[in-house]
């Protein structure tokens, strides 16, 4: 999974011929698309580079990434996760309404008070952790393809989701007026974090912790390097002493926890949470990971691709915004770049075939 | 050479994506108010003419806008908000996905700009908790009492007709748009009561369900989404167990807006109801968009209650060019019916049945 990056280096000093300056070119395709991108977009409009809209790319990645970091590792297992969306949905909803506001009119527990901060991320990312081994089990024991297995868990959630916000007071209104509190914990900023005097929200502080913890699981703990081993392939991994029940488990598990942290950031980021909330959260999550490198072919994935990839997936909606291109073709273009993403990243693997 | 060729090839795609397609409603008229208009959702299809209406009204004026399409997410509609911000709007017009989202008056608040809701109800504390802000919508009670009075004035005129089974009651069916949902609760609610009121009133019975082990009532999309293709989905499973051989059939179609009122047409066309000549099932729908009157002039659909898009558009225009004036948001809006303690302006709704 490392060797493609050594490919386009020039090497020595000797002549370099055309065809290594086009590969240079294409294996780095991404990201001279994004600087081109970025030039453009630029020129077109200057508040693009202005520190308000280069914050609001920032904080906009951060609040999709640990879901994308999530989905990479069901990716690198070969697998897929259709539950991420439901999962970010369930995971709003109850910290949201575990977090209201007591004077809120239409509380949805109001027996029980505002819980403290801590405590509905632990519940929550726990919650949502069970439900992702649930699916790992699935995997592993059945061997049914994990795009069956969250297919299945991803509208089961919907019902408990449905059912979750007809629960209490609530009978299925959309579950805001938070507690300024929870508000504050994730969309607020310390004194010190800003820029221009632009604030810089926690949870792209948060967004960073949680990058440093997967990327440390990834390529750090012996439970990243089973996964990889056990993603490009199975067999030769369960023969070196993989056991591939317990990694599988863990690494649906670990994305649920993600999904858990990302609605709990969403729950607040949003103020107002349905059953709707999170739906095609896991479409996003995944192109940003495919357009980042992470490949679907298994074993194959790097940190870096999946932040590149949330950030180009932003690039792409905020900037065309900024283009003021007309919104019914925006479908067409952010499809179009997945597309030629996607494309160019498999040509490496093509040609190494 | 190949590899050159395909180089070059994406060279000049990527460009070309780029490029190609700035086609947005620019205007060149650089000192323009610097508009932001947010749709909940683009394939809503009283939204898109309300989208039309107002395209060309801040075209006339001249404003500089930018329309932007949620697809029915709250998230995307707060990013593209906050982008919004970024690229320095002037004044926000915001179709809100989700009805008690504070946050978004919150975000305008914090940025000091003026801020215009409308269609979506948001709650009465939103619009109190920033001066600078105000909602243009419906009474969400009104749409359901209105078609409600003309279902029951349609059965108490035509009763026999519409019994096909001749056992003395009308079973209907009601299509829900969405739970949770002000306008959807509204138009449930009231279609049936205020039709059962008027049916009692002259001495008939009330509406029953065709399903009575069904104790909502209704059936919901269950995407939220107003769609038709639900509504078909429901009544196709509804007409093949009902029917006039089983002599079940059923009699009334209620639905929340005509997208799914016209998904039920096509559902019962396929059983050959509702064709314009022959057999028909009266269909009301909510809205009176260009396709259900075109339906309610061929004899397919029986009524729906407007719900005037252009007024609406021409209401938050007004107060778009009241901003752009340096006048008070809310300055000029006389003629118009406002609520009390609060900043909404209520466009009336009228009875549409092809006059």
């Amino acid at each position: 999974m490392k060797i493609e990056t050594k490919k386009g280096v020039t090497p020595e000093i000797k002549k370099i011929s055309i065809n290594q300056v086009i590969d240079f070119l294409l294996n780095n395709a991404l990201f001279i698309l994004m600087g081109i991108a970025i030039i453009y977009i630029a020129i077109s409009n200057e508040n693009f580079l202005k520190w308000p809209s280069i914050i609001n790319i920032v904080s906009q990645t951060a609040a999709y990434l640990p879901a994308a970091l999530g989905i990479a590792g069901c990716i690198v297992l070969a697998g897929t996760d259709l539950s991420a969306g439901r999962m970010v949905g369930l995971s709003a909803c109850i910290s949201a309404s575990l977090l209201q506001a007591v004077n809120s009119g239409n509380k949805m527990w109001p027996q029980i008070g505002t819980l403290p901060i801590w405590l509905v991320i632990i519940i929550v990312m726990l919650v949502c952790a069970i439900i992702g081994s649930f699916n790992g089990f699935f995997i592993a024991k059945f061997k049914v393809h994990p795009f069956i297995v969250t297919l299945g868990t991803q509208l089961i959630l919907y019902s408990v989701l449905l059912l979750y916000v007809q629960q209490g007071t609530n009978r299925g209104m959309a579950i805001s007026n938070l507690d300024k509190g929870y508000a504050t914990f994730v969309k607020g900023s310390l004194p010190f974090m800003k820029i221009a005097n632009v604030p810089i929200p926690n949870y792209v502080i948060f967004a960073l912790i949680i990058t440093a913890i997967i990327w440390f699981i990834w390529n750090k703990t012996t439970f990243g390097k089973n996964m990889f081993a056990l993603g490009s392939n199975e067999e030769a991994a369960k023969v070196s002493g993989v056991n591939v029940f317990r990694t599988t488990i863990l690494v649906f598990a670990l994305a649920g926890a993600m999904y858990g942290f990302t609605g709990f950031i969403e729950g607040a980021r949003i103020g107002s949470n349905t059953a709707n909330t999170g739906l095609n959260y896991e479409l996003d999550a995944i192109a940003a990971c495919v357009i980042g490198g992470v490949s679907f072919v298994g074993g194959i994935g790097k940190i870096r691709g999946v932040i590149i990839g949330v950030l180009m997936l932003r690039l792409i909606f905020i900037g065309l915004q900024m283009m003021s291109v007309d919104q019914n073709l925006q479908y067409l273009i952010k499809g179009g770049i997945i597309l030629f993403a996607c494309a160019l990243d498999m040509r490496k693997y093509l040609v190494k075939k | 050479m190949k590899k050159l060729l395909t180089a070059s090839l994406i060279t000049t795609m990527a460009i070309g994506l780029f490029t190609g397609c700035s086609t947005g409603e620019e205007n060149p008229n650089e000192g323009g108010l610097k508009v932001g208009v947010f749709y909940y959702n683009f394939s809503d299809i009283y939204i898109s003419t309300v989208r039309s209406n107002m395209d060309d009204m801040l075209n006339d004026l001249g404003m500089d806008f930018q329309n932007y399409d949620a697809a029915g997410n709250q998230a995307t509609q707060m990013d593209q908000i906050n982008t919004a911000i970024a690229n320095q709007v002037d004044l926000l017009i915001v179709n809100s996905v989700e009805i008690s989202s504070m946050d978004i008056a919150d975000v305008a608040k914090a940025a000091n700009l003026p801020i215009i809701f409308f269609n979506r109800e948001v709650t009465d504390d939103v619009i109190l908790s920033y001066d600078n802000s105000a909602y243009i919508g419906t009474s969400s009670s009104e749409a359901g009492q209105l078609q409600g009075a003309m279902i029951g004035q349609y059965l108490v005129d035509n009763f026999d007709s519409v019994d096909l089974n001749k056992d003395g009651k009308i079973s209907y069916v009601l299509f829900k748009g969405q739970e949770g949902n002000v306008e959807a609760d509204g138009r449930t609610k009231y279609s049936v009561e205020d039709s059962n009121v008027i049916l009692k009133a002259a001495g008939l019975p009330e509406l029953e369900f065709y399903d009575v082990k069904n104790s909502s009532k209704y059936l919901v999309d269950q995407g939220g989404n107003w769609s038709a293709q639900a509504a078909t989905d429901y009544m196709n499973v509804i007409l093949a167990e009902y029917s006039e051989a089983n002599n079940n059939m059923i009699e009334l179609v209620i639905a929340n807006n005509d997208g799914m009122a016209e998904g039920a047409i096509s559902s019962l066309q396929n059983v050959g109801f509702n064709t314009g000549s022959g057999k028909t099932i009266p269909v009301y729908g909510v809205d009176a968009t260009d396709s259900a009157k075109q339906l309610i002039k061929e004899g397919k659909m029986t009524g729906t209650v407007m719900q005037d898009a252009q007024a609406m558009a021409s209401a938050v225009v007004l107060l778009a060019e009241n901003i752009k004036n340096g006048e008070d948001l809310m300055a000029n809006t006389d003629s118009y019916n406002v609520d009390e303690t609060v900043d909404k302006i209520r466009v009336p709704y009228s009875i549409y049945s092809g006059n």
